[in-house]
């Protein structure tokens, strides 16, 4: 049993990381920019050189600058850095949009484009060398080595003060488009001076190219985080996720876990009472209503329960229930019961509309699982001992004709954690599903990876405990 | 000169057996004509609800715009609308043509079946050739759009002006995307059967237009999930060792995802999505379910005779997948496919209802979302209904095929 855990653990890690490459590739190949607000005015936004700046230093935070899965920029060549400066500098004829994915590009590359860019201090076309000059300065400046660390080794601290010092040179070589040709001519010459000292850091071995090549990406400064189970900053927020998501949990557990154990709670019983009274018009009353329930959109359900049964409906009389939210805006004077009881109410409008869906498949199968075990011999050896039929039927068959639904809690939990947003945006409760519905809106991926990442580890959990709890049922399985 | 053979006996092929059992059964023949229904609905949809007449006589002659708009962009914003247009057009052609290949030559009578399997693929063509609204930088030749006018409005005004237009209008004449802000949020009347959304746009129009696209969802999406599935299943059960584990992994992962979040972010992340996109990433985020069926049925068929004897015949692995496994294995693939259907309408109207879907198109879900924020009941129960209809009849089939296909589930 316990290597079987081990076993089942582990073969999590293989899958999860599968299904962090899939998000992270499909998040950052999609179009829009990350942490701008996509129905605002693009342009207005990245208007201004304050703005531009900041956006620039936001995208190296959140590693945006780097390649998202493999990193080939060691290998740019020449022409692509000047045609990029070119572009960049408006040379070469270009709209606005243009210029700035190719400024982007070029502050992307940081680094890796040094050599080319001091190659080209010295091009004929004077716009594209004030450019390289420009970009060359930019890409000089070093960040300082592990900044946040609030007890610094002296070795540390020495290599800090040198990358400071470097940079504070560095951010004196600049010059404006009206500054003489002698300030600009003095100020490359110090720019090559630089670069002849520091040539030998922009030179890659091999070793240092295949290590750049995976470890220098976007998906690895992630990964590199999630070990330490950090999440990340919210993009538009700027919080921390994994407090965030931890608060919003307590909204979505309880509703969707609570909704899966009110299913299993009424579907069981009633999966009982079919198959017992097999064939009867109540069996096929049930099956029947319940089959119906099942093609309801829960939408559909939810906007007519608030419709008629809400503070909100027309119907005076039947306005039983709160229109939504978690609790009342007044909870905070109730008691810890009055408090729970508070939320209670608020709740019963969205738990119904979440559950009744999955009674009809889950009271199915009890149905016909509880028929197969029927059947059997100990059951009919039971019955001839002289035990009562409820005997027989709960304590005898039940748990055999268990099995079948318990193999559906697996299935039914990215269900019921998907089914949980539409909930959620109904009923305005501020849980996990419609916090992601605002992140996907706002293209803040670090909360739509964490909340997906979060779902899929609590979906790979709940198939091991359904794995697990097959034994605790029938003593027979067995996992060797 | 072999024995004869009583003409039914030879025909007494598997699918035969499954549709005498599928006619037993009352409720799922229900839902089978409520399908086939729906479809006639959907592809005759403009017969009933239009604002072009059918035949209008103005200043250039007695003509057609209803005919001409057909097929103009600019009536039918929706190339999915495009596309059941031709179909109204050519469905009683095909039908035709069907019928006689079997009345003029009672031996071409069993080429019928391979004359509409051929017409099925055409048609799966031109939808494909519809579905883009480029090629790269070109814009799609079939797309043909010309500036056409409200006939309705334009005949009242000729009515009220007092030299009224000879116009034949269809029964309900109005469009499902004409706005009208003075109309808006109108009650069911006599005009407007069913009411107006926010926009003033009728809500009849627009419910009748949905089961367009809700069932054109659902096929196309279930249909492109179906082949995915295939595919990955069928390789993974019938080679086995490493290609196994390696997709029977993939399986693994995309059964972890919470499906809903993924087609939501998918979704979202689209600039200017058409329904093509919604149909596609149903297609592409929910095929572990067949590949998981498929694989278990072609491990256990590929140890058994026929196979066997197919291998060693010389017989090309492909066609050993394609042509022997494969319809041997289809029954369960086609009654989860029919399920499958009825949960892809669903997906798509979730979407549209929370506002992620095509806003050109007419979906359900997007009316009821207006209900909702307006609290009037007709925007809530037309659509709601409507998808709880479609939903039931395709589970109904389902069910019944489930049934038909093992007899043995049925107590």
């Amino acid at each position: 049993m316990k290597t079987y855990i081990l076993r089942r653990l582990l073969l999590m890690i293989p899958t999860f990381f599968g299904i962090s490459l899939m998000l992270f590739l499909i998040l950052n190949l999609a179009p829009g920019r990350p942490g701008v607000q996509q129905n605002g005015d693009l342009a207005q936004s990245m208007r201004g050189e304050v703005t531009q700046e900041s956006y620039r230093i936001f995208r190296e935070q959140f590693h945006l600058d780097k390649p998202v899965l493999l990193n080939t920029r060691f290998s740019v060549t020449a022409s692509e850095v000047r045609e990029a400066l070119q572009s960049a500098a408006g040379v070469s004829k270009t709209t606005a949009a243009e210029r700035i994915d190719a400024q982007e590009t070029l502050e992307d590359l940081g680094s890796y484009s040094v050599p080319h860019l001091a190659a080209l201090l010295h091009d004929p076309e004077l716009p594209t060398r004030d450019a390289a000059a420009y970009f060359l300065r930019l890409a000089a400046l070093q960040p300082l080595e592990d900044p946040f660390n609030p007890r610094p080794s002296a070795e540390l601290r020495a290599k800090n003060r040198a990358i400071d010092a470097e940079n504070a040179t560095l951010r004196t070589l600049r010059y404006t488009p009206e500054d003489s040709e002698e300030t600009k001519q003095s100020v490359i010459l110090g720019l090559e001076r630089w670069y002849r000292e520091h040539e030998g850091r922009f030179r890659f071995s091999t070793g240092d190219k295949i290590r750049r090549f995976f470890f220098d990406t976007r998906f690895a400064k992630y990964w590199r985080n999630l070990v330490r189970f950090d999440f990340g900053v919210s993009l538009t927020s700027r919080e921390p996720v994994v407090p965030t998501l931890i608060s919003k949990l307590k909204y979505s557990l309880s509703l969707s876990v609570g909704s899966l154990v009110l299913a299993y709670l009424i579907a069981v019983p009633l999966g009982v009472l079919s198959a017992v009274k097999k064939g009867t018009r109540l069996d096929r009353g049930v099956t029947l209503v319940l089959f119906m329930l099942y093609s309801l959109p829960s939408f559909f359900v939810a906007t007519l329960l608030l419709f008629t049964f809400s503070a909100g409906s027309d119907l005076v009389a039947l306005r039983f229930f709160p229109t939504g939210g978690w609790a009342s805006r007044d909870a905070g004077e109730l008691t810890t019961l009055g408090q729970w009881a508070d939320i209670a109410w608020h709740l019963v409008l969205p738990m119904i509309a979440m559950t009744y869906g999955s009674l009809a498949a889950l009271s199915r199968y009890m149905r016909t699982g509880l028929l197969d075990v029927i059947q059997a011999d100990y059951v009919r050896t039971a019955r001839a001992k002289g035990l009562s039929e409820r005997w027989v039927i709960g304590k005898h068959a039940l748990r055999n004709g268990l099995l079948p639904i318990l193999t559906l809690l697996g299935g039914l939990l990215p269900a019921v954690l998907g089914g949980s947003v539409i909930i959620e945006y109904i009923f305005g409760i501020p849980g996990m599903g419609l916090w992601v519905v605002d992140a996907i809106n706002q293209r803040d991926y670090n909360v739509i990876l964490a909340v997906e990442l979060f779902s899929t580890i609590l979906v790979l959990f709940g198939l091991l405990l359904t794995d697990l709890s097959y034994a605790l049922v029938d003593p027979r399985i067995r996992f060797e | 000169m072999s024995a004869p053979v009583p003409p039914d006996a030879t025909r007494t092929s598997y699918s035969t057996l499954v549709a005498r059992e599928l006619r037993k059964d009352r409720l799922a023949m229900l839902g089978l004509k409520a399908v086939i229904g729906l479809v006639a609905l959907a592809i005759g949809a403009p017969l009933l609800v239009s604002n072009q007449p059918f035949l209008l006589r103005d200043a250039s002659g007695l003509w057609s715009p209803w005919l001409r708009g057909l097929f103009d962009r600019l009536v039918f914003e929706s190339a999915v609308d495009i596309f059941f247009n031709l179909l109204l057009l050519l469905a009683p052609f095909v039908a035709l043509g069907a019928w006689a290949l079997g009345r003029a030559k009672p031996e071409l009578a069993a080429k019928r079946g391979r004359f509409l399997r051929g017409m099925g693929w055409v048609f799966v063509a031109v939808f494909c050739a519809l579905a883009p609204e480029r090629f790269g930088s070109l814009e799609n030749p079939l797309h043909y759009s010309h500036q056409v006018q409200n006939y309705r409005i334009v005949a009242s005004e000729a009515r009220a002006a007092g030299h009224p237009l000879f116009a034949v209008f269809p029964p309900h004449p109005f469009s499902y995307k004409e706005t009208d802000p003075t109309r808006s949020l109108l009650a069911p009347g006599a005009e407007h059967w069913l009411g107006t959304d926010t926009e003033g746009r009728d809500v009849f129009a627009r419910m009748l237009y949905g089961t367009r696209i809700s069932l054109s969802i659902g096929i196309v999406a279930v249909g492109l999930y179906v082949l995915i599935g295939i595919v990955v299943g069928a390789l993974a059960g019938f080679f086995g060792g490493w290609i196994d584990s390696l997709l029977s992994r993939l399986i693994e992962i995309m059964i972890c995802f919470p499906t809903f979040f993924l087609i939501l972010t998918l979704a979202a992340l689209i600039r200017e999505r058409s329904i093509f996109h919604v149909m596609f990433i149903i297609g592409i985020t929910s095929w572990t379910g067949v590949a998981r069926l498929v694989r278990a049925e072609f491990l256990k068929h590929k140890g058994l005779e026929y196979v066997q004897a197919a291998r060693a015949l010389g017989i090309p692995v492909r066609r050993i997948i394609f042509g022997h496994i494969l319809p041997n294995a289809s029954a369960p693939v086609l009654v989860s496919a029919t399920f499958g259907i009825a949960s892809a309408i669903l997906v798509e109207s979730s979407l549209a209802f929370l506002g992620i879907g095509d806003p050109t198109v007419a979906s359900w879900g997007e009316t009821l979302n207006d209900g909702r924020l307006e609290q009037r009941l007709w925007l809530i129960l037309g659509p709601g209904l409507a998808i709880f209809f479609v939903v039931t009849v395709f589970n109904l089939v389902g069910e019944g095929l489930r049934d038909a296909l093992d007899p043995k589930l049925r107590r």
